[in-house]
């Protein structure tokens, strides 16, 4: 058990590229991969790494992300003693930029005060990757580092290791040090602690546009990227639902596609990601799409590429299609089709 | 403690030994059912369901597993302060250890359990079948029959009613008799071996039970035709709707496969009364380039790169390139093997069957074949 390692999930971020995706949610609630949230993968590593104590700290738009979350029942992180933490941002006019907002913190630093864990794991709320942090752990300890930054092939991945006493002093002295974030903290070139980085091998996305999320999703359906993703031993844990298994019927064809639970296929699917409760009617086609939770496509519609989200009802006969490089993104809870204005 | 109206207790120590080496280690209760569920999902979820709170689930035959299972019940909402779910095994007293050694024997051991609570009745109930039922409705008619005991009956096909418990009728539905299993039945109405008791009567006919040395000590058999011939008010409540006894692997299929119809009365996608069941939290299914899916239900999980049609598909299933899988049943964590040839089948837990393996009905068409970790040893040494 890693009794050692408090993680912190910075969930403040906001990625104008990702607007239509996070106008109704932050960025680490945005579905992912038919049935999680970008978040699920942050904190099943955590758990899966044996962090008992999770603290998250939002800023916008947490409404879904704490529905999400709820009790940390599902990461089974409603415990006692340590468990989930939820400290939102005391006032929404102080910005915040980077990973691991110094002045955020500040205003939780009590709680950094009573964690009796050793480390701090620092982390941004949107990276898709399945890591185990003891080696991290390990290795960061081994070396003697101050501040370790994971990387994937030399590029940030918005992680930090630290031992929490100097996570605390470099909240405590922000305003002299003129570190706003850890990311500041990792890449001043004059640094006086001592710097490490750590590679990371397996695979590694950070969703941070609408491109990047539609590339992401589709890297799921590689036989290597999946396996990655969700080992057996360390499960992606999510909100479960009590969804009945997916029906498909005599009509149906669907191929090189994932589909999560609840849903009714009566029509084709081909390379495409569909999320929990999702109807597809008979005589449609979808091709290349991401289709979020309990939304409705009608008989005889034809949509590719298309990001259709949450609750969205698209009308018999809707034809929707954009280049693979730039897929259309239809929102939450709208109406598409014969007689809507879009 | 708060006095409780209406405490279930749910019988689920039997053995369901026609389902062969499905049962063999594990409960009837606990064997898979509908791609993700398990028999008992169905009576907990309408306990829930019909806001009946307190559950005693009566375990005694390879319970491991349905303890497991049932864990403390979150996953009905049955994880209560007071009350919500408690398994209750036969126990040892300082005398003697007593196994239930039949229905009436299993509750009269637990009366203790009962006596807690205190309620004004007590729900029986099996964890054999599979039906979605508000339990509430049937309470109110109870209440406003002013019935000592009242059975769910259904309607069963005339030529199938020596298989059943017979309750014979007034206009009324005041039962009249009851016959176990007649050859010629005076009436269709069916026991579905669900009882709401008033809790004092059910009480005084259990201790009395308890002292008959001659009686076998089940409901079915010794309480209920002494509680008729005792003229007391036992009332019929007619149930309309889906209900099935899976208790041999044919009726087992046979439900799995009623599934498959859309416009089976047994909906599964109903918000309003879901089925709520140990949701095993893996990705969703995947469905290969070269997979083929028509007909069928498939659990999160699956990695399907075969064909597939008419079948049910529990979750963690993998069925491998040019498999052919046909009106099938596949459990948990099985696996089929490349170019393997199903039909008509229900697929053990976990069972791999080794690729190329040809499995088809024999001679009459109805046999459906279970496939086991013996079946496949056999075929491998024929």
């Amino acid at each position: 058990m890693n009794k050692q390692l408090l993680g912190v999930i910075d969930a403040t971020t906001v990625h104008d590229d990702l607007h239509e995706l996070s106008i109704h949610r932050s960025v680490a609630a945005i579905p992912f991969g038919g049935r999680y949230r970008l978040i699920d993968f942050i904190l099943s590593n955590m758990v899966n790494s044996g962090i008992q104590s999770v603290a998250i700290f939002p800023k916008f738009q947490y409404r879904s992300l704490m529905d999400h979350l709820g009790s940390g029942r599902n990461w089974d992180l409603n415990r006692k003693r340590d468990g989930l933490f939820f400290f939102p941002a005391p006032n929404l006019d102080k910005h915040y930029t980077g990973i691991g907002t110094l002045d955020h913190f500040a205003d939780n630093i009590d709680f950094f005060e009573r964690s009796t864990q050793e480390y701090a794991l620092i982390a941004n709320s949107y990276t898709v990757f399945n890591m185990d942090f003891q080696p991290l752990l390990d290795w960061h300890i081994k070396s003697g580092c101050d501040i370790t930054e994971v990387q994937k092939e030399g590029k940030s991945l918005g992680i930090y290791l630290v031992k929490k006493t100097l996570l605390m002093d470099l909240i405590t002295t922000r305003s002299e040090t003129g570190y706003s974030n850890m990311r500041d903290v990792a890449t001043d070139l004059d640094s006086q602690f001592h710097l490490c980085y750590y590679n990371f091998e397996g695979y590694a996305s950070m969703v941070d546009t609408i491109g990047n999320y539609f590339r992401t999703s589709m890297d799921l359906m590689k036989p290597e990227v999946w396996k990655e993703l969700f080992p057996k031993d360390r499960p992606i844990l999510t909100k479960v639902k009590d969804e009945p298994p997916t029906r498909y019927d005599v009509d149906a064809s669907v191929r090189n596609s994932m589909v999560a639970n609840g849903g009714m296929i009566e029509g084709t699917v081909e390379n495409s990601i569909i999320a929990r409760g999702v109807k597809i009617g008979k005589g449609t086609v979808i091709r290349n799409c991401i289709i979020m939770q309990k939304t409705q496509i009608k008989e005889n519609c034809l949509l590719d590429s298309v990001i259709v989200d949450k609750d969205a009802r698209i009308e018999a006969g809707t034809v929707i299609t954009a280049p693979a490089d730039s897929p259309t993104v239809i929102r939450k809870g709208s109406v598409q089709g014969v007689g809507s204005s879009s | 403690m708060q006095k409780k109206k209406c405490v279930a207790m749910l019988l689920a120590g039997g053995k369901g030994s026609r389902l062969h080496s499905l049962t063999k280690n594990l409960a009837k209760p606990a064997v898979p059912f509908g791609g993700k569920y398990r028999i008992i999902d169905f009576p907990l979820s309408n306990c829930t369901n019909s806001g009946i709170h307190t559950v005693g689930v009566l375990t005694q035959y390879q319970p491991l597993l349905l303890n497991s299972y049932i864990g403390i019940g979150s996953a009905w909402d049955l994880d209560r302060k007071d009350g919500g779910v408690t398994v209750l095994p036969p126990y040892a007293e300082s005398s003697e250890v007593k196994w239930y050694s039949g229905t009436a024997s299993a509750i009269f051991q637990n009366l203790n359990y009962l006596d807690q609570y205190n309620p004004e009745y007590v729900l029986i109930l099996s964890g054999d079948h599979i039906y979605k039922m508000n339990y509430e409705l049937m309470l109110n008619y109870h209440i406003e029959k002013r019935a000592d005991v009242t059975i769910s009956v259904i309607e069963v096909p005339w030529e199938e009613t020596n298989r059943f418990g017979i309750m014979n009728t007034d206009a009324d539905l005041r039962i009249t008799e009851f016959e176990e299993k007649p050859d010629v039945a005076k009436n269709n109405l069916a026991s579905m071996g669900i009882y709401i008791f008033k809790w004092s009567v059910l009480r005084e006919y259990l201790i009395r039970d308890d002292q008959n040395s001659d009686s076998s000590h089940d409901f079915g058999k010794d309480i209920i035709p002494l509680l008729i011939q005792e003229n007391m008010n036992l009332f019929a409540y007619p149930f309309k709707g889906y209900w099935k006894d899976v208790g041999t692997v044919q009726s087992l299929w046979e439900a799995n496969m009623d599934l498959l119809d859309k416009d089976c009365e047994l909906n599964l996608f109903d918000h309003s009364w879901r089925i709520y069941s140990v949701n095993p939290n893996q990705p969703p299914q995947y469905i290969c380039p070269e997979g083929e899916v028509s007909e069928s239900l498939v659990n999160e999980g699956c990695k399907i790169e075969g064909e597939v049609s008419r079948t049910v598909v529990f979750q963690g299933v993998t069925v491998k390139k040019g498999a052919v899988v046909k009106e099938t049943v596949i459990m948990p964590d099985a696996v089929i093997g490349h170019n393997c040839v199903i039909e008509k089948a229900i697929v053990s837990p976990g069972v791999y069957v080794p690729d190329g393996t040809i499995i088809k009905p024999g001679e009459s068409a109805n046999d459906i074949t279970l496939v086991s970790e013996e079946t496949i040893g056999e075929l491998q040494s024929n």
